[in-house]
């Protein structure tokens, strides 16, 4: 045992909240680094504000703080616990930037604790520019020429010398936050000021383009002993200019000779030893010429990332894992590579396949916001494609993204979507092939390595072929090898769908084969479990003699399903083990614990279409599938896979068509007389102004085969309506009438999540939204137990949930949503599965919900349970739902609220009452908490009367109101003083120029109807640049305003779990 | 074309015949991800079949400089996908038009998974129109490769001397004993002394004395280390005169020349990923390997250290011999193709001349 004997508590960091650039990869590392050390015995402190990730399960550390991560909570934690050491490389940016905080300010060394994996100056050397252009030229390092500025007029002498286009990166931000390209000096100036005010050093590095050159990261461990190696290489596809999180990548490097390859390893090595990163993983980005093959330093990360998760999941190196035995003081030879239980783990992973990454992208969530990619990340999830060759790797991984399952469809292009880089950039290349433009003419547009273009060419041509000699001549076996899926094969021909394709193929006993990724390209036998398909192989026997279940993921994170689900997933495998049987696991996402090869018993790797789920039950012939555990993806497979005789284990299809189905919804509501908003579809607009009067204003909107909430919207009056048929009438037709909602004005909205089995439902736990209706169920803040319902609505709420679950005939999970309007409830939406919020009510509530669901699923009776069915209401917490928000990465996005979902990821707030739960989801959903200062509110004319208390109390604590006219002389009339702004559209100063100039400390902003939203957006938008609170609903001001008086009294504490 | 890959053992695979001759030798898989080049140029390749287990090759094209050698010495190329656009520079034209035959559209994993399971055999890659004709080309091949005399170094080995001028002047000259060396051997050598001396395997004893090196490199190079003659004579003769350095073969002989025996492993070493702990230089690295022989721990005689071991499986990396001023590794500390990391050996070779 070579582990540290004085080591014997250490504390990990997690990282928050998903967001753009920080999602459920650390959740991935985090989680696999307290399961090592755990298993060396020392005792694991978590801290995680994220309540839907794996890591925060009690199970998974000795103790776990749900608690922000920011100093003042996170002092109080180390007091408490006295760990010896914090480990904070584990944790994305987050928890380097909150190291470096602790020790700063000396809590580290007041409490004698240890910073593992990363001191206080290496991470300094690896992230504070100038200091790690020094380690740079100490190795002969070359890298981008570029100047430290830290204001505005030395920002502009530097743009002067270095020349357009330039690159901003802000100092000390995560996903390269606030930064980007500048061509010319008006956009350089904007980025420079909204930079500088970014970075919370505001210092600003501006450098010499290097756009345009070839991309690669190298994913790099060390061991306290010296020794180096690399785990992975990887090759951006999308050259410089596309931050890394948002270009297609490929592992391992494609085009580089082993001489160019060996000089950029012996370069990694130099600059981590020189850094002084004295054992863990570390990436770094390398710049190559593609004229001269001259290599740049992009940047280095000393510490685990989003590529490490990707790296570790390419080929099966667990780098979280071993970075944290390394940080215990093991040695790389000291520890076991865990794939093949006899080789050590000091080795570089060989491949004998092609791994693509590529990310899945939310523009169109975001009106008004362009199609644009930069060095400011912009993509919410990825997806990941194991192929023999990069072909199959390349069109696995795009069908992954869960689009179309036809991955380079046929699409117009423009000579701007070629040169500029945009999401669809590589379909608009195939297309450009397609119409016969040459791989130098597209180089020349696209600057993407002519080896690429060439493998999307052999594509082209393939495809090109088959369609001139029709289907039944189709060489299918090298179609499947070139990554072409079934639904791609019958797109080239009129007369062919994708069934008949797949069982075409079927016949002629074409089939994908399994193998393993065994990250020694075999030359070692392995052990685990961890397999991807490709038609490069041989058939081998996955058939268990044990019953098995196949669990269906995910997916790649996206807004509105994400690590959530991930969370019931992974939770649900121990219990189906405990069941007896074998888990399958099924996902495409690089980023989760759930493809963890440890997770479950036997992990596919593979997109989650029809196409590769099906070949996946044929060969590992379950008892059936479970597809309420990974959101709206496994649902919707479900037709498909029951259409091919496979079993779905829990509620059956016709439970879940009676939740999807709004007609057959609403009818089983009707019989159990429960009320449901008004509703009525129509086809054009004087239809709708005709059932807009039987229904009633105000009224939800949205074309019928609506998701996610897209052109959702609340009209209040009949102009609105016209307005909406306006804007949105072509997507309302005879077959997709426009459906209408009497929308429940200032009701409260509730989620209900509750689990059903044999012969017993039990309720997870009801959440009250902050926010009134009208704001999507995943935007609102919620608190756990509700504070404002009564507790007889509260058993009605139980009771009637509990009837439509025993009427829908639900088996596992059941997750309502409904709306309370003077004491009625009104039932709004039924999801036949488990929910975003079921990890959040089971921390909160400590019921272990998923592991019931399991047997709920399995329709275990209540005998045979392996856990009390305890009340929910027996809660010694109030816990507070916190919303995270990416408006700051798209410069064009409103922040406002409403009906389509936006937020990225969720906090919870712990507290022994309301104000303290809500002042920590508050602070961990970043949002600061001014002590004094001006507030500005402008509100819309029904918010006013219930304001005035809010309004009065902001007074009381010492802040100072504006307002524009409207809601001033409201202000004044009451008694209150108030400075009045003018509008933007009354000429300048106006109260936009107020709030840029640093003057407003917070903002109040409520609104509603199209002219007014447009109106007012500018005052929210600057609100996004500044980093200034913004609240735009009422009662979230409200609760805003309490959680700041919580503050002020600096009265909380910190609760484990 | 059709394309097959025979195994003497009856195994065939079915495959797309790129271009070149039917040729026979033994096949063996390598893991390293780049660097097909120098592994086609690297003479301990003589007789050998190489399949990469990286599916995608030709992905850079090629060039002579960085040949390891001025010959390409496998007898064929095996791959899963070969670039083939119309390049200036392509691999697949160069191997072509040396007569190398390309084997590739095929699965490599299963081969490798039979390498692996029942160790090294030989083969032929044949184009054919089906599985019987290429088995009876292949067969005729196989047995005509195997009368060929097994002192395959001789075959590699320069036939005349030739001496390399390095940048250091009143530096160290060592003389290289070719047993087929990669010319990175010479020149991590060269950049190091005033003179390199490169002497024909079958060189005496007398002829390398008489032009005075300062020390000894016994280079790497193909086949069986106990079907090489003259050398180990040679060797024995040199013992404790100057400092030996050996790499590869040259490990191999030294080792038996010390009284050590050699053995056959399974299926080899061959790749850029192969931890070593080096007792020497005091620390681990990844080093470039490829070899079919190794030096049998149980047999190594009481005066000789083991100084290097292979981290993988626990086999011999390295020996020395302090009184007798020898030592030996069984990796390539030239690298190419493969990590640097080992690069100090000849520092530290170098350090034993002065």
């Amino acid at each position: 045992m070579s582990v540290n004997k004085n080591l014997k508590k250490v504390v990990i960091f997690g990282s928050g909240p998903i967001v753009i650039g920080q999602a459920c990869e650390f959740d991935y590392s985090g989680t696999q680094a307290c399961k090592a050390l755990m298993k060396e015995g020392l005792e694991v402190i978590l801290i995680n504000s994220n309540p839907a990730t794996i890591m925060t399960d009690p199970e998974i550390a000795t103790r776990v703080y749900v608690e922000p991560l920011k100093k003042p909570f996170v002092k109080k934690i180390l007091e408490k616990e006295r760990p010896d050491a914090v480990i904070p490389t584990l944790g994305g940016q987050t928890a380097l930037n909150l190291a470096l905080d602790l020790y700063e300010s000396g809590i580290l060394e007041a409490l004698n604790i240890e910073l593992l994996g990363a001191k206080p100056d290496v991470i300094r050397r690896a992230e504070d520019r100038a200091e790690f252009c020094k380690v740079l030229d100490s190795v002969g390092a070359k890298y981008p020429k570029s100047i430290m500025i830290k204001t505005f007029e030395q920002g502009l002498k530097a743009g002067e010398s270095l020349g357009f286009p330039l690159i901003l990166r802000p100092n000390y931000t995560l996903g390269g936050g606030g930064g980007g390209i500048a061509y010319s000096l008006e956009e350089y100036k904007i980025k420079l000021a909204a930079g500088l005010h970014e970075s919370p050093t505001s210092e600003v590095l501006v450098e010499e383009s290097i756009l345009g050159w070839k991309e690669f990261e190298l994913e790099v461990m060390r061991d306290k002993a010296g020794t180096f190696v690399v785990i992975c290489s990887i090759e951006n596809i999308d050259p410089c200019g596309v931050h890394t999180g948002d270009s297609i990548t490929v592992a391992p490097q494609q085009t580089l000779t082993d001489v160019q390859y060996q000089a950029m390893r012996d370069e990694a090595q130099k600059i981590i030893n020189a850094v002084g990163v004295e054992t863990g993983g570390a990436n770094i980005q390398f710049a190559v010429n593609p004229e001269n093959g001259e290599r740049v330093v992009i940047e280095m990360n000393p510490r685990v990332s989003r590529s490490s998760a990707l790296a570790s999941k390419a080929t099966g190196f667990p780098i979280a894992k071993i970075a944290a035995l390394l940080a215990v003081g093991y040695t790389l030879d000291q520890i076991q590579n865990d794939i093949t239980k006899s080789t050590p783990a000091c080795f570089e992973p060989a491949l004998d396949y092609v791994v693509t990454k590529v990310p899945r992208f939310a523009f169109e969530k975001f009106s008004g916001v362009k199609d644009s990619l930069t060095t400011q990340m912009k993509s919410v999830g990825e997806a990941m494609g194991i192929g023999r060759t990069f072909k199959e790797s390349l069109q696995k991984a795009l069908i992954s993204l869960e689009k179309t399952d036809i991955p380079l469809p046929y699409i117009q292009w423009t000579e701007e979507q070629l040169t500029m880089p945009n999401s669809q950039r590589l379909r608009y290349i195939a297309q450009a092939l397609r119409d016969g433009l040459s791989i130098e003419e597209l180089y020349e547009k696209t600057k993407v390595t002519p080896w690429f273009l060439e493998q999307i060419n052999d594509i082209i041509t393939f495809e090109k072929e088959c369609k001139e000699i029709g289907f039944s001549q189709i060489d299918l076996l090298k179609a499947k090898r070139l990554g072409f899926s079934d639904a791609t094969i019958a797109s080239w021909f009129d007369d062919v769908d994708e069934k008949q394709v797949r069982h075409h193929r079927w016949q002629n006993n074409i089939h994908p084969r399994y193998y393993q990724v065994d990250t020694c390209a075999a030359e070692f036998s392995a052990e685990t479990p961890y397999y991807y398909s490709t038609y490069w192989s041989q058939p081998i026997d996955l058939k268990s003699p044990k019953k098995t279940v196949v669990l269906l993921g995910s997916g790649p994170n996206r807004i509105g399903q994400g690590i959530e689900f991930d969370y019931s997933c992974v939770r649900s495998v121990q219990q189906f083990q405990r069941e007896g049987y074998k888990v399958v696991m099924v996902n495409s996402n690089p980023e989760t614990v759930s493809t963890d090869y440890d997770t479950s018993d036997l992990l596919f790797f593979e997109p989650l279409n029809r196409e590769c789920v099906l070949e996946i039950l044929k060969v590992t012939q379950p008892e059936g599938f479970v597809a309420q555990l990974g959101g709206q993806t496994p649902i919707n497979l479900v037709p498909s896979l029951i259409d091919e005789g496979f079993q779905l284990i829990g509620s059956s299809k016709e439970s879940i068509d009676l939740a999807e189905d709004r007609g057959q919804f609403i009818n089983i509501c009707k019989e159990l007389n429960f009320k449901i908003p008004n509703s009525g579809l129509a086809i054009d607009l004087a239809q709708a102004k005709k059932i807009a009067l039987e229904v009633g204003y105000p009224i939800i909107c949205r074309p019928s085969y609506v998701l996610g909430g897209r052109r959702m919207e609340i009209v209040e009056n009949e102009e609105e309506l016209s307005s909406y048929f306006y804007r949105h009438g072509s997507y309302i037709t005879q077959e997709n009438p426009c459906l209408m909602d009497q929308f429940l004005d200032k009701a409260l909205e509730v989620d209900v999540d509750l689990v059903r089995g044999k012969d017993w439902s039990l309720i997870g736990g009801i959440i009250e939204h902050i926010e009134r209706a009208g704001v999507h169920s995943g935007d609102s803040m919620g608190v756990l137990p509700p504070q404002r319902l009564k507790k007889e609505v509260i058993t009605a709420i139980e009771k009637l949930s509990v009837q439509l679950a025993d009427k829908m005939n639900i088996f596992g999970f059941l997750n309502l949503q409904l709306a309370i309007r003077n004491d009625e409830i009104y039932m709004l939406e039924a999801n036949p599965r488990s929910s975003r919020s079921v990890p959040f009510i089971a921390k909160a509530t400590r019921i272990p919900l998923v592991d019931l669901g399991v047997q709920g699923m399995l329709q275990k009776g209540k005998n045979e349970l392996s856990y009390p069915l305890n009340d929910w209401k027996d809660m010694s917490y109030v816990c507070v739902k916190g919303v995270v928000f990416p408006f700051k990465k798209f410069q064009e996005a409103d922040s406002i609220l409403g009906p389509e979902m936006k937020s990225t990821g969720e906090s919870m707030g712990r507290g022994k009452d309301y104000s303290e739960a809500l002042l920590k989801a508050f602070i961990s959903s970043e949002h600061s908490m001014p002590y004094d200062g001006e507030v500005f509110i402008s509100l819309r004319d029904k918010d006013k009367d219930d304001f005035k208390d809010v309004a009065s109390e902001l007074i009381n604590m010492g802040y100072s109101l504006s307002a524009t006219q409207g809601t001033a002389k409201y202000l004044i009339e009451q008694g209150m003083p108030c400075l009045v702004v003018k509008k933007v559209t009354e000429g300048r100063p106006h109260c936009v120029d107020r709030i840029r100039s640093g003057k407003v400390a917070m903002v109040i902003n409520t609104t509603s109807g199209k002219t007014s939203v447009d109106a007012s957006f500018s005052i929210r938008r600057s609100c996004i640049d500044y980093s200034i609170p913004c609240i735009t609903e009422g009662d979230a001001a409200r609760s805003f305003v309490m959680a700041i008086k919580r503050h002020f009294s600096r009265d909380f504490d910190t609760y484990s779990l | 074309m059709n394309g097959y890959l025979v195994l003497e053992t009856g195994e065939v695979y079915k495959g797309i015949f790129r271009g070149g001759q039917n040729r026979a030798g033994e096949v063996v898989f390598n893991t390293s991800h780049s660097g097909y080049e120098e592994m086609a140029t690297d003479p301990s390749y003589y007789n050998q079949i190489l399949l990469t287990t990286a599916p995608m090759q030709g992905n850079y094209g090629e060039s002579n400089n960085v040949w390891e050698s001025k010959n390409i010495w496998i007898q064929g190329f095996i791959c899963l996908e070969m670039q083939n656009s119309p390049r200036d520079n392509s691999w697949l034209q160069k191997l072509t038009s040396h007569n190398v035959p390309i084997l590739t559209d095929l699965d490599t994993r299963s081969i490798v998974l039979r390498l692996r399971e029942a160790g090294t055999v030989w083969g032929a890659i044949v184009s054919a129109t089906d599985e019987r004709q290429a088995k009876e080309i292949a067969n005729l091949l196989i047995n005509e490769k195997k009368t060929e005399d097994k002192d395959w170094a001789f075959k590699v080995s320069s036939q005349e001397a030739y001496e390399l001028d390095g940048p250091i002047s009143n530096g160290v000259k060592v003389a290289v004993l070719d047993f087929g060396s990669k010319k990175n051997i010479l020149h991590e050598l060269q950049l190091r002394c005033e003179k390199v001396k490169v002497f024909p395997l079958r060189s005496n004893a007398e002829e390398i004395k008489s032009w005075q090196p300062h020390g000894i490199m016994l280079s790497n190079g193909p086949g069986d280390p106990k079907d090489v003659a003259q050398a180990p004579d040679t060797i024995k003769a040199l013992l404790g005169w100057k400092p030996i350095f050996g790499i590869c073969m040259g490990h191999q002989i030294l080792s038996l020349v010390l009284g050590a025996d050699t053995y056959r492993l399974k299926f080899g070493h061959r790749g850029s990923n192969h931890p070593i702990k080096d007792k020497i230089l005091n620390k681990i690295y990844m080093t470039s390997q490829n070899h079919s022989y190794a030096v049998d721990p149980k047999t190594i005689p009481d005066d000789v250290e083991v100084t290097h071991i292979n981290l993988n499986d626990g086999t011999i990396a390295g020996i020395r011999n302090k009184n007798l001023k020898c030592m030996s590794v069984q990796f390539h500390p030239e690298s190419h193709p493969g990590p640097h990391d080992a690069v100090g050996l000849f520092d530290e070779f170098l350090r034993q001349l002065q």
